[in-house]
């Protein structure tokens, strides 16, 4: 869960960039004054980034909006393959079980609260984030959003329209042939034979074209701007996906394996496993069993490990060996020997494939040797990265205080064009974010300093979002 | 886009046919059915190559029409979106021009001509670029690319642009 970070702010700058102006407010009720919930896609979206799945009256509790509202809002938001969404019937004590791991995975602390025993279903529903799926729609929705204009701007793959000014009818230019008529050169309505005229695109339509020509060179102008206005608004939206591209995606996996596992580690930590075992209370769910009883997921021990961990992985390393065959041990030690030569201690592989001759005792001193040797050798490379590190920070921060006035000004002569990053000012629940959100566009344009200071910020901002979680709670 | 492939078709024949010509009269019969017909499944039939097998044939009550199930292979042509074709121009207005690929017509609409080329109104309209050098007219040949097909249940129909690189008319009926 550590690459959470930059996915987190992926979201919180599509909520800027796209949710921003979104109300769910039916038509038919006056917008105005205290009814305008502009920007609280954008709220529900930055609380969600600090939690995993959450029970909507919990989110609704902590973010004080009713709780109709905040369904609405993400019923748009599952709508818009932001959210994963799961409403299942449950007793006060299959509820327990996800306040258990909740608790869990806030701080480790067992939950305390007294369920009353009533046999009584209650429907419950739960959000989070889905974060492979907004990667995907994201990047999509930026692609479409592209195309169309680029579409538009050369005139391509379009398919022209043709309207009948008598009685409104359309058609396109898949009807042509049955729209020809026999005794002129133009287009006629089936309907009232009157003659169609060519609808030009839709966007010069709005602004009624006169001059045939006039129009379309004006068109293509208003289409180009569109499409820059575009590309440098969406630049650090661009920027944060091309980061999170390689990283992989933080997966909370359904609902019920997210609170198995959440539970399981949080009775790891605690060493409680009475109160909320999920085999006892899985009658809670409705009768379904849970599927994940046992904890499946395999955990690779990396170098880091005690010579305990380390003693296990080699017998199981040894394990397969044993059961090659003959001619196949005899070419690894061959291979070995040649190569003991030259590098003595190069990988795991090396001396798993010499446990041939090997006894498995003397095998685990060796790799234990190895790793500690790799752990130093690990740790000094991280303090010499820590190093290099702040003195980069530091010379990020001194370029950025010289050079922060010039570009601010900049950005506020041209602040006509909207940047991404600009309308957090709209938040209630998080003031203190505002700043980091107006940052970002600056660091965007000084684009050599952006990644550290960058990672600077993001550090900052994640040690606020534990703040602000704990006064929630508290 | 060309495809050989092999079909299917129930044949009914008429009682008088019978006799040693029987295979050939099917053969003529579905050949006169099905060449030049179009399917928005399959596009047009251009040729049947030959006739894999004729299944047994099945007397109709009350007529005495026979069904004969018969398997042919033939070579039918399916324009797609994205093809690039080459076609003669059969009618020229201002709205665009009409052009056909063998069976297939297409439609390339005014704005799908590029800029350059001013309509022509007169005896024989055409789209002429602003030198002359270049003139679309009746029976010119153009390469297009296609770019929208309306597919229905027997004709295909479909909707051209020659404003593209390597697009245009390739061959001038008056230099020749």
């Amino acid at each position: 869960m550590s690459s959470i970070e930059p996915f987190n702010r992926l979201v919180k700058l599509v909520a800027r960039a796209f949710y921003d102006d979104i109300t769910t407010k039916g038509d038919n009720q006056p917008k105005s004054g205290r009814s305008d919930n502009r920007g609280i896609a954008v709220v529900v979206l930055d609380a969600l980034t600090r939690r995993q799945w959450v029970r909507e009256e919990d989110l609704a509790k902590d973010l004080k909006l009713h709780s109709k509202q905040l369904r609405r809002t993400l019923r748009f938001l599952e709508e818009e393959k932001l959210v994963a969404r799961d409403h299942r019937k449950e007793t006060a004590k299959g509820a327990k079980i996800y306040s258990a791991a909740v608790a869990a995975t806030a701080d480790g602390q067992p939950f305390a609260k007294e369920g009353e025993e009533k046999i009584k279903l209650h429907t419950h529903s739960y959000c989070s984030l889905d974060y492979a799926q907004i990667y995907d729609v994201v990047r999509y929705r930026i692609h479409r959003m592209r195309k169309k204009l680029k579409d538009e701007l050369e005139c391509k793959n379009t398919v022209q329209e043709y309207i009948c000014p008598n009685c409104q009818r359309r058609y396109n230019a898949l009807d042509a042939l049955r729209l020809v008529s026999l005794e002129d050169d133009s287009f006629h309505c089936e309907n009232c034979n009157g003659e169609l005229v060519a609808e030009s695109d839709k966007l010069a339509a709005q602004e009624g074209g006169d001059g045939d020509d006039n129009a379309r060179r004006r068109r293509r102008e208003k289409l180009k701007d569109l499409l820059q206005k575009l590309e440098v608004q969406l630049k650090p939206l661009m920027e944060q996906i091309n980061r999170v591209k390689d990283l992989d995606v933080p997966e909370f996996g359904t609902l019920q394996a997210w609170e198995a596992r959440a539970s399981a580690a949080g009775r790891a930590a605690n060493g409680d496993s009475s109160s909320n075992d999920p085999n006892k209370s899985s009658q809670g769910y409705g009768g379904t069993p849970m599927p994940f009883l046992g904890d499946t997921k395999v955990e690779v021990a990396f170098s880091g490990a005690e010579g305990k961990q380390v003693d296990v992985k080699s017998e199981t390393d040894s394990t397969p060996q044993k059961v090659l065959p003959p001619w196949m041990i005899k070419q690894g030690m061959n291979l070995t020997k040649e190569q003991r030569g030259e590098v003595k201690q190069e990988s795991k592989m090396d001396g798993s494939s010499a446990t041939g001759g090997l006894s498995d005792d003397k095998k685990s001193t060796v790799e234990d040797d190895k790793a500690s040797l790799q752990d130093e050798y690990i740790r000094a490379y991280y303090a010499a990265l820590l190093k290099k590190q702040q003195e980069l920070d530091e010379a990020a921060k001194n370029q950025q205080e010289s050079s922060n006035t010039p570009i601010s000004d900049g950005l506020s002569g041209a602040s006509s064009n909207r940047q991404v990053g600009m309308k957090s000012k709209r938040e209630e629940v998080e003031g203190d974010d505002d700043v980091d959100w107006e940052e970002a566009p600056v660091a965007g344009t000084t684009s050599e300093s952006f990644k550290v200071h960058d990672l600077n910020v993001e550090a900052e901002a994640s040690a606020e979002d534990e703040d602000d979680i704990d006064w929630e709670e508290g | 886009m060309f495809f050989h492939i092999v079909l299917e078709r129930n044949m009914q024949l008429h009682p008088r046919h019978f006799g040693r010509n029987l295979r050939e009269h099917i053969i003529s019969k579905l050949m006169k059915d099905v060449e030049g017909t179009c399917s928005g499944r399959h596009g047009f039939v251009v040729a049947i190559t030959s006739v894999e097998n004729i299944g047994k044939g099945l007397i109709r009550d009350g007529t005495g029409f026979v069904t004969f199930p018969v398997k042919y292979q033939c070579v039918v042509f399916r324009p797609f979106k994205g093809e690039i074709l080459e076609a003669v121009v059969s009618m020229v207005n201002k709205m665009g021009f009409f052009a056909e690929a063998g069976p297939v017509q297409i439609f390339v609409s005014n704005h799908l001509i590029p800029d350059d080329m001013e309509f022509q109104s007169g005896d024989m309209p055409n789209y002429t670029t602003s030198d002359g050098s270049v003139k679309i007219q009746k029976d010119s040949e153009v390469r297009l690319k296609i770019i929208g097909t309306r597919v229905d249940a027997t004709e295909i129909f479909c909707i051209g642009t020659i404003k593209d690189d390597f697009l245009g008319v390739i061959n001038d009926p008056t230099t020749i």
